[in-house]
């Protein structure tokens, strides 16, 4: 709602035209998030991944490879935070866009294969509150993800949009990063 | 080799800004985005469906499981073991955009659906992996006829041991993907269980209670465990429990340990006679009838108790 005149995001013209812009991806994102989610759970966990090489080494690869998105997902938001100029003294550099954008996408592509990893391999669990909350968590974050690349493109939206959505994303990504790797590591040690 | 003003596909840099170009039309970068992921998801996924059928008892499952998390190798079918059907090699279609999610070192590829097991499959951490290690219990005397179950200290997991005029079986699972089974004797109030992927059990036995370790795919798990007495009502009893059965036309072998409360953990393995077998959590086993629900196939669970002798 207070996006700075260099800040990216344009100005709303009509507010009520802007929102209304939000609702088919909204409504692709939910659909995201739920087909991700039935299908974690009807399809039978094969339990191959975790069994791959022993319960802890594909842990571990899953559990690096998410905290490594967690890492390009703060610098996401770090860089958001210099073009929107919500960081005292800092002017954004030229290339803070292209460091967003790559942080992100790097971020996202570092995701994809733990989730699959975690959907077909394990599924849509709910036997311990930990789990339960990751599942959730991770079906909504490829929701939230998808709302905000289909949102990006768009012209004539709120200002508060993309800070809503962006904070979304990464709320729920270190989310899922506590409820998985965070465990995982604080379980069994960072490597052995 | 695209055309200078019409290029068929094309990225460029400008002003610090990747822009693509598809027929001429430039292209919404988070649509690509989105896509990217989509592409890189899907194959994922068919890495991951191809791989369990043709390679879960066949290896192949490098120290890296991100062989089939990265999709850069689709292992052969598992249908086509006829001759020359082997590792295809087709890197996954992921756009130029995915610099970081492609380290897969170790190709997944097999070459044979037989189940040559290769000993790459077994935790870093267990030299030697494979072939069992053996246990013992120096001291104390382990009672001719005992039942141990207890949740493990960590890790979400539970243990039992059973005990039987010489003879010992222990299980160990989480629910999840980690299970182990292991056989062995009870002599001399020593204990010696083999069991796959380097499971081991070290236990010491005092009076009513097994405390200890378990080492179950690679990671050990401690427990103290307290002696198992019959149960009253008409419920089964705590105890370990298994069941196999063959769905879809694979044999699985499912593991329970019900616990003192009503309390149980489960695991199931398919491909229960590879040395690898995939685990995963088992269905919920009826303390009343005994059974559990898998795929509309009915488990008959079976109890396996030193105090009875039942299962040995």
């Amino acid at each position: 709602m207070t996006a700075q005149p260099d800040a990216s995001p344009p100005a709303p013209v009509d507010v009520s035209l802007g929102i209304g812009k939000l609702v088919v991806p909204s409504l692709i994102g939910g659909l995201v998030a739920l087909t991700l989610g039935i299908y974690g759970r009807l399809h039978h966990p094969t339990g191959v991944v975790e069994n791959l090489a022993g319960f802890t080494s594909a842990g571990y690869a899953k559990s690096w490879l998410a905290t490594i998105a967690t890492v390009f997902a703060i610098v996401q938001v770090s860089s958001a935070l210099v073009m929107y100029g919500k960081i005292p003294r800092v002017t954004a550099p030229s290339w803070i866009g292209s460091l967003h954008k790559w942080s992100g996408r790097i971020a996202f592509l570092l995701a994809v294969p733990v989730a699959v990893d975690c959907l077909y391999g394990l599924g849509f669990q709910t036997y311990s509150t930990r789990v339960l909350l990751h599942s959730v968590f991770g079906c909504l974050f490829f929701g939230a993800f998808s709302v905000k690349m289909l949102i990006l493109p768009k012209r004539g939206l709120p200002g508060w949009t993309l800070p809503v959505a962006g904070a979304a994303v990464f709320t729920l990504l270190v989310a899922i990063w506590f409820t998985s790797a965070f465990w995982f590591f604080s379980t069994f040690g960072l490597h052995r | 080799m695209p055309l200078p003003d019409r290029p068929i596909f094309g990225c460029e840099w400008n002003r610090n800004r990747l822009d693509c170009v598809l027929l001429g039309m430039k292209l919404n970068m988070p649509l690509v985005t989105l896509l990217a992921g989509l592409a890189l998801g899907v194959g994922v996924l068919i890495v991951s469906m191809l791989g369990p059928s043709s390679a879960a008892s066949a290896s192949g499952y490098g120290a890296t499981s991100t062989a089939s998390a990265t999709g850069a190798v689709k292992p052969a079918p598992a249908s086509s073991a006829s001759g020359g059907g082997a590792s295809a090699a087709a890197p996954a279609t992921t756009p130029a955009s995915t610099p970081a999610t492609t380290p897969a070192s170790t190709p997944a590829t097999t070459s044979t659906t037989a189940p040559a097991i290769t000993s790459t499959t077994a935790p870093a951490t267990a030299p030697g992996t494979v072939p069992a290690a053996t246990a013992s219990v120096p001291t104390a005397d382990i009672p001719p006829k005992a039942d141990y179950v207890a949740r493990t200290n960590s890790g979400g997991g539970a243990v039992a041991i059973s005990v039987h005029a010489g003879k010992a079986v222990a299980y160990m699972c989480n629910g999840h993907a980690v299970a182990a089974w292991l056989k062995g004797t009870a002599k001399a109030g020593k204990l010696e269980l083999t069991g796959k992927n380097g499971a081991r059990l070290d236990v010491s036995y005092r009076t009513g209670k097994a405390t200890g370790s378990i080492m179950a795919d690679g990671t050990k798990y401690s427990f103290s465990a307290p002696l198992v007495h019959r149960g009253s009502s008409g419920h089964r009893p705590p105890g370990l429990y298994e069941a196999t059965a063959t769905v879809h036309g694979v044999k699985i072998k499912a593991g329970w340990v019900v616990l003192p409360g009503g309390g149980q953990v489960g695991s199931v393995e398919y491909f229960a006679d590879s040395d690898v077998a995939p685990t995963a959590q088992a269905p919920v086993l009826n303390l009343t009838t005994g059974t559990a629900q898998y795929d509309g196939v009915t488990l008959v669970a079976s109890l396996i108790s030193g105090l009875t002798g039942s299962g040995f």
